[in-house]
């Protein structure tokens, strides 16, 4: 059980509640504060994709405690703006899912992740693709994510199902492995540049 | 996590007097005029949550345009302009608090029965029931986690309500990370958060959650309920749907045995008081205005109702009964801290 024994990184949260930049204010075209929302079943590695992905960034020298099911990391894109993703884990197990709405009400971003070696996560994906397509905010950026492609011997999802079935619904998919890190830094970029910017006319 | 400002709660005292001070300066006549305005013209209407926290949260805005520009708030950085705004919070809730903290009988309604649902949950729900596992079960980090959640009920400013959430959440999460280092695991997410948060808020039974739920949530400032502080706020509200919906299909447990522990604990519950009508305090609406309904709604109750044990001799009381007589002293010891900050 872990993703890895080892301690994830803990920097990258807040550090502290008064900065001005965090307390909402105007979005600015070139700094985006995005929330994104991370949906999936039970086990098919969502938490460990977000701490992958925080880990990179680890500043041994912050002592602040995060938690790991609220996290944030910043990323800079190509094009010089910078994206700090605040990232809200959902708990996987069925008796949770009702609770769902409260989570990815207001969401910019949904990442929702099924496990290649199995099946029912992919349909389990592909219900929450629908629930969020129904009532999830009308511009919402939505990527699918098959996870643990280091398993390849155990594939029961062939990624060209997923590539298909993410074409068809107009989201943007990857497959990708917590484990070697494969691709997850490529997934929050790609999510980074379909974000709608905020129209820069002012100013 | 909001550590600079749960570490120092004088500082923000202070910062809620520098408040008091710059409303003190004859140049700031006008906004004390328009605060005072504010307030007294809730009177004139009766209580409408939604619209409430409309109009506080318009007068927020309003006010944070008008200081900007003020002469007193000349040169002041954004922190110093969020300060004040923190103490305006503070100020006006403090003052509305009875007129809108728990106003409609529903929310009161919901109260009650979260509260006794939560009661008859609490004679036998075990952490095995949410599948928390093993290594998370700590019990002085749980007490802990308990009566920081319990606080919420000591304070009048949804800032610092929101702060008790948040050191609630803290707590539990320093234990899922000190499980991580010690046991070697990986650090769990939000499916071992979530379940340990809902078993704290059980054992917890904060009075009035759904309502300190609603009033942070329609006068918390807005853009102070944003990114890590909506997330564990956002916990709360679903930990208490989950309680709300909670069936035996919701834990790991036997149905029939679910229906069972409900049934023995809501007939202990009845057996325990000398009157069964828990449900709705009469006399609650009359009280709203005299004070914070946490701190009386029962008071002068008679003992009857609420505590039940006010006639009990030793030799009657039994193992089953110390779950109830702790989460009444808990309850008592709330209402007494409450009783002792009423102005
Ligand atoms: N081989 C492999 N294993 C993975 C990968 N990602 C996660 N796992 C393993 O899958 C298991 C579940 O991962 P989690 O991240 O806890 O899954 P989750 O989606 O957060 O599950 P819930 O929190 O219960 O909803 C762990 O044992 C991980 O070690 C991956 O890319 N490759
Ligand atoms: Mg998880």
């Amino acid at each position: 059980m872990g993703c890895s024994s080892s301690l994830p990184g803990r920097s990258s949260g807040r550090l502290g509640g008064l900065n001005s930049s965090e307390s909402g204010g105007v979005p600015d075209a070139k700094n985006l504060r995005v929330k994104l929302v991370l949906l999936g079943d039970s086990g098919v590695g969502k938490s460990c994709i977000v701490l992958r992905f925080v880990r990179g960034q680890f500043d041994p020298t912050s002592k602040v405690t995060v938690g790991a099911s609220f996290l944030s990391q910043t990323i800079a894109l190509q094009d010089s703006t910078t994206v700090k993703f605040e990232i809200w884990d959902t708990a996987g197990q069925e008796r949770y899912a009702a609770l769902a709405p409260l989570y990815y009400r207001g969401a910019a971003v949904a990442v929702i992740v099924y496990d290649i070696t199995n099946p029912d996560s992919f349909n389990k994906a592909q219900y929450w693709v629908k629930e969020l397509q129904k009532h999830g905010s009308a511009d919402i950026v939505m990527a699918l994510v098959g996870n643990k492609a280091d398993l390849h011997e155990k594939r029961e999802v062939p990624a060209q199902d997923g590539l298909e079935y993410a074409e068809k619904q107009g989201m943007f998919f990857i497959e990708t492995s917590a484990k070697t890190a494969d691709n997850i830094n490529q997934l929050f970029e790609e999510i980074g540049k379909r974000l709608p910017r905020p129209s820069s006319s002012s100013s | 996590m909001a550590s600079s400002e749960s570490s120092s709660s004088s500082a923000q005292s202070l910062t809620f007097y520098g408040f008091l001070d710059k409303m003190r300066n004859p140049a700031s006549v006008d906004l004390v005029r328009s605060i005072k305005s504010f307030i007294v013209s809730f009177s004139f209407y009766s209580p409408y949550p939604e619209n409430d926290g409309k109009r506080v949260q318009e007068f927020f805005s309003i006010f944070e345009v008008a200081i900007m520009d003020h002469q007193l708030w000349e040169n002041s950085s954004m922190e110093e302009i969020d300060c004040s705004m923190e103490g305006l919070e503070k100020y006006v809730m403090t003052k509305l608090f009875s007129r809108t903290f728990a106003s409609s009988p529903e929310d009161v309604k919901i109260d009650q029965e979260i509260s006794e649902k939560i009661h008859l949950l609490q004679t036998f729900l075990r952490p095995d029931h949410l599948d928390i596992r093993p290594f998370l079960r700590n019990e002085s980090s749980w007490l802990l986690a308990e009566k920081e959640l319990q606080k919420i009920n000591s304070f009048k400013a949804p800032r610092e309500k929101l702060l008790c959430i948040m050191s609630c959440c803290k707590v539990i999460n320093n234990l899922l990370l000190n499980a991580s280092i010690s046991e070697d695991h990986a650090l769990g997410g939000a499916d071992d958060f979530l379940p340990v948060l809902i078993y704290i808020t059980i054992k917890a039974n904060p009075p009035h959650l759904h309502s300190n739920l609603r009033y942070i949530q329609l006068y918390r400032r807005q853009s102070k309920l944003m990114s890590e502080a909506a997330y564990y706020f956002t916990n709360l509200v679903s930990a208490k749907s989950f309680i709300v919906d909670l069936t035996a299909e919701s834990l790991s447990i036997d149905a029939s045995e679910f229906e069972e522990n409900m049934q023995a604990a809501s007939l202990t519950n009845k057996g325990a008081t000398v009157e069964p009508s828990l449900v709705l305090n009469p006399t609650l609406e009359e009280q709203k205005d005299v004070g914070p309904a946490t701190a009386l709604d029962e008071a002068e109750d008679g003992f009857g109702t609420s505590y039940p044990y006010m006639d009990a001799e030793p030799g009657e009381l039994t193992v089953a009964d110390v779950e109830r007589l702790l989460s009444l002293y808990k309850d008592v010891v709330t209402k007494y801290t409450n009783l002792r900050r009423a102005p």
